[in-house]
C-alpha cells in the first residue's frame, strides 16, 4: 500500500514518500514522516513491515550520524548506501530480519546527484529513478516513457506531479498526501508540487 | 535393496514421526469467591476428571497460603500444583527476609508477575486468591492465564462458570436489580452477611453440580475473617 | 547513594529479554530478598522447535473457539489532545472467546501521575509492560532529577515490545501525558510500531468510535464537550461492537497531571442518549 518513489536530475534527487501510516483498514495518520536524514546530503526513506522500518532507519541513521562525529568526515551517499546494505544483509542472517524497502538519496560534492534502490532481501542497485510498492506498477513505466537524464527541477516537478495524478486516477488506495523531498548541494528540503 | 532393508531412515514403515509437543489437559473443577465487609469466602469442589472418566472424588485445589490469604486453582491439575508450590516458596522467602508475612494484595502482584513469566508458555491455570487486605476488608482476586488481574467482589472460575457467574452478578454485585445498591468497583465487597453468603455460595454449587458433568462429589469452602481460615467439607451429588 | 539504590533496581543489559534456561524460582532465592527473583526479565520457552508455533496452537491469539487457554481480549479504547488537554476513554469489557470474562476492566492504566497508558489486545501483555514502564520512568526521574517526556516514555515502551516482535505478545496502546512541550499522544502496539499523533481509537470497536469522534471533534472545545464526545464516541462503538461494552471511563490531562472524571454503565448512557434525541 506504501508509495516510495525516487528520481535523479541534474544537480539533484527529488523523493516521493506518502504519509499514511495505516493499521489494518483504519488510517491512524495522516501526516506520518517516512524518511530520516541520514547525513547533511543523504536521505533514506522506507516502506515495508510496521515497527521494522523505523527501527531500522533510526540505527542507521543513528550510527551514520556517529560515524560523521567520529571521523570528522561524512559518509558518501555510495559508502552509507553499502553500509546499509551490510546492515540488512546481516540482520537477514540473524533471527531477527528487518522486513524494510528502502531509497537512499544523496548528493555528493564530487560524484554528483545518486540514488540507490534497496529492497529487504538487501539487493542493492544504483538507478536514474526507482519505486518501492504498488505505486511502482504505474510509475516505472512513466518514468521509462518521460525520463531524461539531466532534466531540471521542474521538469522533474512535472513528471513527478504526472505520477501522482496517475495514481489518484487508477490506484484502488486513497493516498490523499505525499511528501516531496529533494536532496541537493544544499542539503535536503522538503518542497511543494 | 540392502540400504534399505538395514538403513531404518530410508525404511518406509519407520520414518521418524515427531509427536506433537502437548503439555495441558483440563481437569475440570469450579471455583468461587466472594469478599464480604470483614470476610471472605473461597469455595471449589473436588472431582477431577480427564474427559468422560472422574480420576478421583477427593483432589482438592484451594489451598490456605496465610491465615488471611486463600488460592483456588482450576485448569490443568500439575501446573496449578506449580503455582500453588511457587507461591508458597517465595511467600517463606519473603518471611524469612522481611519477617512478616505476606499481604494478599502483595501476593496478588506476585502471582500475577509469576504468570506472566510463563507469558511464552504459560501455566494452564485459573486463579482465584482470595483473603483479607490490609484493612481487613474481604478481597478476591481472579487471574487469566498470563497474569491479567483484577480486584472484583465475586469470581466463578473453572467448567461451571458460565452458569455460575451470572447468578453471582445478580445476588452479589446486584447487577440489573432495581431499587438495590450496585456494587462497583470503587468498594468492591457484597453487601451481604457471611450467612447469606454462604447460602449462596452452596446453592451456587448444588446447582452447578446438577448440570455440569466436571462438579460434583465434594464443596470445600474456606471463611476467612479475621480469626483465621477456617474450612468446611459439604458433600455434593456423585452421579 | 540514591544511585545504589538505583542500580541495585537495574536490569543490567545483559540479562534482557529471552533465552534464559534457568527457571525463575531457581534464581534468587538463596540470596536473599525473593523479590530478586522478578528483577531480571527472562521468560520461560517451551523446549520445541518453534516456541512461536507452539503458543500459537494453546493459546487464542485472534480467538479461534478450540483453543484450551483463552486470553482476555476485545476493547474499544479513544485518546485524543484538544486546546486545553488530553481526553482518554475506555470502555470496560473483557471477553475470552464468546465469554464476557469482566464488565469492570480498568483499561486505563496510571503509569505515574502524569502519565497514562490505554488497554488494549491482551490485558496481561498492556498491564505487564506498562507497570514495566511505570518502573523504568520512575527509574529515569530518579538518575536525571526530571520527569520523563511522554516522547522518551512512549519509545521506552515501543523498544521493549519490539524486541518481542514475532513472539506473539499483543498490545495497542496509547501513551498520553503533559510534559514540557505541554499535552502530548503516542500510538505504540506490539509490531513496535509508534506513532505521534492528536487522536487514535484502537480495538475492535476503534472504526465505529473513529466515525463519532472524527465527525464531532474540533481542536477549540470546551472541556466539557471534549469529555462528553470522548464518552459519547465509547458509547457508539459498545453498542455496535460485541466486543466492547459495560461502562464508559474517562480520564482528562492537563498541565497538572490526569484526573479521573467519570465512570458510566453503558445502559445508563444508553437511556440518557435516547431520551435526549426524542426531547423536542
Amino acid at each position: 500500500m506504501e508509495c516510495l518513489l525516487g528520481l535523479v536530475g541534474k544537480d539533484f534527487v527529488i523523493t516521493v514518500t506518502d504519509t499514511s501510516a495505516i493499521r489494518s483498514i483504519t488510517v491512524l495518520k495522516h501526516n506520518e514522516d517516512k524518511t530520516r536524514v541520514l547525513s547533511p546530503h543523504t536521505l533514506i526513506s522506507f516502506s515495508g513491515e510496521a515497527g521494522d522500518t523505523i527501527n531500522f532507519s533510526e540505527y542507521l541513521q543513528k550510527n551514520i550520524q556517529l560515524y560523521g562525529i567520529r571521523n570528522n568526515i561524512e559518509l558518501t551517499p555510495a559508502a552509507a548506501a553499502h553500509f546499509v546494505r551490510r546492515e540488512l544483509a546481516e540482520a537477514l542472517r540473524s533471527r531477527n530480519a528487518y522486513q524494510a524497502n528502502l531509497l537512499l538519496s544523496g548528493y555528493d560534492k564530487k560524484k554528483g546527484p545518486s540514488l540507490y534502490w534497496i529492497d529487504h532481501l538487501a539487493a542493492l542497485v544504483q538507478r536514474p529513478f526507482a519505486a518501492h510498492g504498488y505505486c511502482g506498477y504505474y510509475c516505472t513505466s512513466m518514468f521509462d516513457r518521460y525520463y531524461r537524464p539531466n532534466m531540471d527541477l521542474e521538469e522533474a516537478k512535472d513528471l513527478i506531479r504526472k505520477c501522482l495524478q496517475e495514481l489518484h486516477h487508477r490506484f484502488i488506495i486513497n493516498l490523499p498526501r505525499f511528501s516531496v523531498k529533494v536532496v541537493d548541494k544544499d542539503g535536503i528540503r522538503e518542497i511543494e508540487l | 535393496m540392502d540400504m534399505l532393508a538395514t538403513n531404518p531412515a530410508v525404511h518406509p514403515t519407520s520414518t521418524a514421526k515427531q509427536a506433537a509437543f502437548s503439555p495441558y489437559a483440563d481437569h475440570g473443577g469450579t471455583n468461587l469467591a466472594i469478599a464480604g465487609a470483614d470476610y471472605c469466602i473461597l469455595a471449589s469442589d473436588t472431582r477431577q476428571s480427564s474427559g468422560y472418566n472422574i480420576n478421583t472424588r477427593f483432589a482438592p485445589k484451594t489451598f490456605k497460603l496465610s491465615d488471611k490469604s486463600v488460592l483456588a486453582t482450576a485448569g490443568c491439575q500439575p501446573d496449578c500444583n506449580m503455582v500453588v508450590t511457587r507461591v508458597k516458596h517465595s511467600m517463606k522467602g519473603y518471611k524469612y527476609t522481611h519477617n512478616k508475612e505476606m499481604s494478599t494484595p502483595a501476593i496478588a502482584q506476585m502471582l500475577s508477575i509469576m504468570l506472566y513469566q510463563k507469558r511464552f508458555f504459560p501455566y494452564y491455570d485459573f486463579n482465584i486468591l482470595g483473603g483479607l487486605d490490609e484493612e481487613g476488608k474481604g478481597c478476591v482476586f481472579c487471574y487469566d492465564a498470563v497474569g491479567s488481574y483484577e480486584r472484583v467482589p465475586c469470581n466463578a472460575y473453572g467448567s461451571a462458570s458460565a452458569l455460575i457467574q451470572p447468578f453471582l452478578d445478580n445476588q452479589v454485585r446486584n447487577k440489573n436489580q432495581q431499587g438495590k445498591e450496585k456494587v462497583t468497583e470503587f468498594d468492591p465487597v457484597a453487601r451481604l452477611s457471611i450467612d447469606e453468603a454462604m447460602r449462596i455460595v452452596k446453592d451456587a454449587f448444588t446447582s452447578a453440580t446438577e448440570r455440569d458433568i466436571y462438579t460434583g462429589d465434594f464443596l470445600q469452602i474456606f471463611i476467612v475473617t479475621s480469626a483465621g481460615v477456617e474450612e468446611q467439607l459439604h458433600p455434593l451429588k456423585r452421579d | 547513594m540514591i544511585s545504589d539504590i538505583v542500580a541495585q533496581y537495574t536490569t543490567p543489559e545483559a540479562s534482557l529479554g529471552f533465552g534464559s534456561e534457568a527457571l525463575p524460582s531457581q534464581r534468587g532465592f538463596l540470596s536473599g530478598d525473593v523479590a530478586h527473583q522478578f528483577n531480571s526479565l527472562a521468560f520461560d520457552l517451551p523446549r520445541t522447535q518453534d516456541p512461536v508455533d507452539f503458543l500459537h496452537t494453546y493459546t487464542d491469539v485472534k480467538s479461534a473457539e478450540d483453543n484450551l487457554i483463552k486470553l482476555a481480549h476485545g476493547t474499544t479504547t479513544l485518546a485524543f489532545k484538544y486546546a486545553s488537554g488530553v481526553v482518554v476513554a475506555t470502555d470496560s469489557r473483557a471477553t475470552q472467546g464468546s465469554v464476557i470474562s469482566s464488565q469492570s476492566v480498568k483499561k486505563v492504566i496510571e503509569i505515574n501521575p502524569y502519565l497514562l497508558g490505554t488497554m488494549a489486545g491482551g490485558a496481561a501483555d498492556c498491564a505487564f509492560w506498562e507497570r514495566e514502564l511505570g518502573r523504568r520512568c520512575r527509574l529515569y526521574e530518579l538518575r536525571n532529577k526530571e520527569r520523563i517526556s511522554v516522547a522518551a516514555a512512549s519509545k521506552l515502551l515501543a523498544n521493549m515490545v519490539y524486541s518481542y516482535k514475532g513472539m506473539g505478545l499483543s498490545m495497542g496502546t496509547m501513551i498520553s501525558g503533559w510534559d514540557k512541550t505541554g499535552p502530548n499522544l503516542f500510538y505504540v502496539d506490539n509490531d513496535g510500531l509508534r506513532l505521534k499523533g492528536d487522536l487514535f481509537s484502537v480495538g475492535s470497536g476503534a472504526t465505529y468510535a473513529y466515525g463519532v469522534l472524527d465527525s464531532g471533534y474540533n481542536h477549540e472545545l470546551s472541556k466539557a464537550d471534549a469529555i462528553e464526545l470522548g464518552k459519547r464516541s465509547i458509547y457508539h462503538a459498545t453498542h455496535r461492537d460485541a466486543y466492547s461494552g459495560g461502562s464508559v471511563r474517562v480520564f482528562h490531562i492537563n498541565e497538572s497531571g490526569w484526573e479521573f472524571i467519570s465512570l458510566t454503565d453503558v445502559d445508563d448512557l444508553h437511556w440518557e442518549y435516547t431520551d435526549q434525541a426524542r426531547a423536542p
